[in-house]
């Protein structure tokens, strides 16, 4: 689902390269986490799937895209197929928490009785049924992340990105977000989520991908965090 | 496409200064476009009417005038056949000393000019209706100086200044009407680009969720139109107004009644008003457009 091959990545101001030729495959359905210490890459890696960047050299492949081969106005059906959460957020500010979930199926052009049918149904899934009016600044951190996920789940993307989901959240609620994302991951979407957060990995015991410096450091079936240092 | 119009006024409203300061320079300069538009009709208006009635007078000298009531001399017989056979023309027509003097009474009626003119010193003329109105010149250089002609005049040089003044009042018009209209481009140009500057983390978002650049930036599209068609709206109510209010007393006063022909609501409404509809959303779009291809990359 996911295939990055001898992925290097150079941003023109910074000397050393954010990524150094990984290598690395993500199978459908498969849920993993991307770890490794602050500026380790992970972050650009995601931005390379979603086409936020291109790699300086080597070759991502996101289903059956060549991500960083595809025309700018390919881009948006890429990213409709995808859904991506991240450490802030990013719900739009003026739109209910409804209507944030709906945009994201009025701009893949759904049919309003669809919108209408499907967007409770996914707040449902968040637990966020009673909350569907308010504003995004009237909720908690964790409520927010979850209108996050519904908004990336609603039109069933292929796979999904998390980067530090749970960075801004305590522990308890970061629980229910990873129960969230485990329960998305067995409707059959592919999950990578960056994360930081030892207590997390260590007890879900899931694939771990870890980066350092730019370069693949640790691929674990079913590994944590780190081993001790 | 409710999202698109929502977004569209929503941006209207949060640059409310700004977008008032866009609709009222984009009226004004379309309101000059119109202004001129109008200057134009008329003149061709006027134009059409003086040619009508305009000639070139062939003045006949005192011998001739005096005695020949219905051009039987042969002086006049021969100037009028030898007018009629030009291809300049398109007719002749004879007027006599009397009949010159009785049209005198009729347009002086009443003032006191009449009461210094005597039937002696009009002379009878040929009023030579041209086939080609701005070649009167040719009979001027052509008749002036024959024997039994006084002095031919052509009447269109004496209109010629009214002309040129609507002229000039055109073409001052037309100048104002692009300069305002570059104030209001780069006003609109200006104010998309705020647009999109504070809505950029917004449609950052929108991009991540998969929207198109093209639905991302329909709304600010809009607003430039909505901008123009609005302006434009309000040029040709101010148009409405210059007419009720100045223009219409000024032609039907002493000056210029029956020298300029009026100009009719329809050709503010009917006319004015449409062009200046399609060219504001016109140039608006294609500032808007040329904003965005050049200035907003998100
Ligand atoms: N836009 C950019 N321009 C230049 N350098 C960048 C840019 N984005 C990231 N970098 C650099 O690339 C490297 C990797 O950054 P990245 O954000 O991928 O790290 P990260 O693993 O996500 O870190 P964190 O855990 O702190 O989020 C860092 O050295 C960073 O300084
Ligand atoms: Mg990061």
């Amino acid at each position: 689902m996911i295939r990055l091959e001898n992925v290097s990545k150079v941003y023109p101001t910074s000397a050393r390269p954010a990524l150094d030729d990984v290598s690395v495959e993500v199978e459908r359905g498969e849920f993993a986490f991307l770890i490794g210490p602050s500026g380790s890459g992970k972050s650009t890696l995601l931005r390379l799937l979603i086409r936020e960047d291109v790699p300086s050299s080597g070759t991502v492949w996101v289903a059956n895209w060549n991500v960083g081969g595809l025309a700018g106005r390919r881009v948006p059906r890429l990213r409709q197929r995808m859904g991506c959460v991240f450490q802030d957020f990013r719900l739009l500010p003026n739109k209910t928490v409804a209507e944030n979930v709906a945009f994201a199926l009025e701009v893949i052009g759904k049919p309003r009785h669809t919108i209408r049918t499907v967007v409770p149904e996914v707040l449902d899934l968040v637990d966020l049924a009673g909350k569907a009016e308010r504003m995004p600044s009237e909720l908690s951190g964790g409520e927010a992340q979850r209108v996050a996920i519904a908004r990336a789940f609603v039109n069933r993307p292929l796979v999904l990105l998390a980067d530090e989901p749970t960075g801004n959240l305590d522990p308890e609620t970061s629980a229910g977000i990873m129960t969230l994302l485990e329960r998305i991951n067995r409707t059959g979407t592919t999950v990578l989520m960056a994360t930081h957060d030892r207590q997390i990995v260590d007890s879900m015991r899931r694939r771990v991908v870890e980066l350092s410096a730019g370069r693949l450091a640790r691929d674990d079936a079913r590994g944590v965090y780190g081993v001790a240092r | 496409m409710m999202f698109v119009w929502r977004e569209a006024f929503a941006g209207l409203r949060r640059n409310l200064t700004m977008s008032i300061a866009m609709v009222i320079t984009t009226a004004i300069s379309l309101g000059l476009l119109g202004a001129g538009l109008l200057a134009v009709r008329t003149i061709d208006r006027t134009e059409d009417l003086y040619y009508s009635l305009i000639a070139v007078q062939v003045a006949l000298d005192e011998p001739t005038s005096a005695d020949d009531r219905d051009c039987s001399s042969p002086v006049c017989t021969g100037l009028r056949g030898e007018l009629e056979a030009s291809p300049l023309v398109a007719s002749v027509e004879y007027e006599s000393r009397d009949d010159a003097f009785a049209r005198f009474q009729r347009i002086y009626a009443g003032q006191s000019i009449l009461q210094l003119v005597r039937p002696q010193s009009l002379p009878a003329t040929l009023r030579v209706t041209m086939a080609d109105p701005l070649r009167g010149e040719e009979i001027v250089t052509q008749y002036t100086g024959r024997p039994g002609v006084r002095n031919v005049v052509d009447q269109r040089s004496t209109v010629a200044d009214l002309f040129s003044f609507l002229g000039s009042v055109r073409n001052a018009t037309f100048g104002l009407a692009v300069v305002q209209a570059l104030a209001a481009l780069l006003l609109i140009s200006n104010t998309i680009q705020l647009s999109a500057f504070t809505r950029r983390t917004e449609v950052g978002i929108m991009r991540l969720v998969g929207a198109t650049r093209w639905y991302t930036q329909v709304p600010f599209l809009i607003e430039a139109v909505v901008t123009g068609v609005v302006g434009a709206v309000l040029a040709t109510g101010g148009l409405v107004l210059g007419k009720v209010f100045f223009l219409d007393g000024l032609m039907s006063g002493r000056l210029l009644a029956n020298t300029i022909p009026p100009i009719g609501m329809s050709d503010v409404l009917g006319y004015v008003g449409p062009v200046l509809v399609v060219v504001g959303a016109v140039i608006a779009t294609a500032t808007g457009y040329v904003t965005l291809r050049l200035y907003v990359r998100t």
